[in-house]
């Protein structure tokens, strides 16, 4: 039986959350499960391009163990999914446009499958299973 | 002939020591092994659930001072 795809929606900037989506996205993508990410509001500021790990991400209890502690960085292990499964990782077009940024020019390279409208995020979602962070 | 690699994931936390063992099977031949130290107390159910899942085989578990070795055989 194929496994129903994973959508994740992550809306969160704080450290922990987006480390859990990474954590999930990355893990269910090498388990033979599809997964398509969309990335908006104030998650897509750990996305910006040129942020080392340390300016990424906005607080959370676990931050700074995160930080001082051997933990894979959460952007980075959304590259290893998406290299090692199968793994789409979405820009909200609206938040793309408030900020006047350009998917392939102010986001984490060869990361992103391009800018995507809530719409039809939600409407692929619903032949799958639909998370929000 | 098939040939065991080592990995010492030792010292990562989850998900670190899965996705270093699945980058290595990805460049393994069909038959050769994977032997993942893991300090990650995740890892000794982890890495079964998940060969489980996408059909590799584990070959053995065992717990050592302060670490997990799971040894995993590329099958596919």
């Amino acid at each position: 039986m194929q496994t129903k795809p994973l959508y994740i929606m992550l809306c969160s900037g704080e450290h922990e959350k987006i480390q859990l989506a990474a954590m999930v996205a990355s893990v269910a993508a090498v388990s033979d499960r599809p997964v398509e990410v969309f990335v908006t509001m104030n998650a897509i500021l750990a996305f910006e391009r040129g942020k080392s790990p340390a300016e990424r991400y906005q607080g959370g209890h676990f931050h700074e163990m995160f930080k001082t502690q051997n933990v894979p960085d959460a952007v980075e292990l959304f590259g290893q999914g998406k290299m090692l499964g199968e793994m789409k990782v979405w820009c909200c077009s609206m938040v793309l446009d408030l900020k006047h940024w350009d998917c392939d020019k102010n986001l984490t390279e060869d990361l992103f499958d391009g800018p995507l409208g809530l719409a039809k995020f939600l409407a692929d979602a619903e032949s799958g299973e639909l998370i929000t962070i | 002939m098939a040939e065991r690699q080592k990995i010492d994931a030792r010292g990562a936390f989850c998900p670190g020591p899965l996705m270093e063992l699945i980058a290595a099977l990805k460049l393994a031949e069909i038959g050769d092994e994977v032997d993942v130290w893991s300090s990650d107390k995740g890892s000794a159910s982890d890495i079964p659930a998940w060969c489980a899942k996408v059909g590799h085989s584990v070959v053995e578990t065992s717990e050592h001072d302060g670490y997990w070795s799971v040894v995993v055989r590329k099958a596919k």
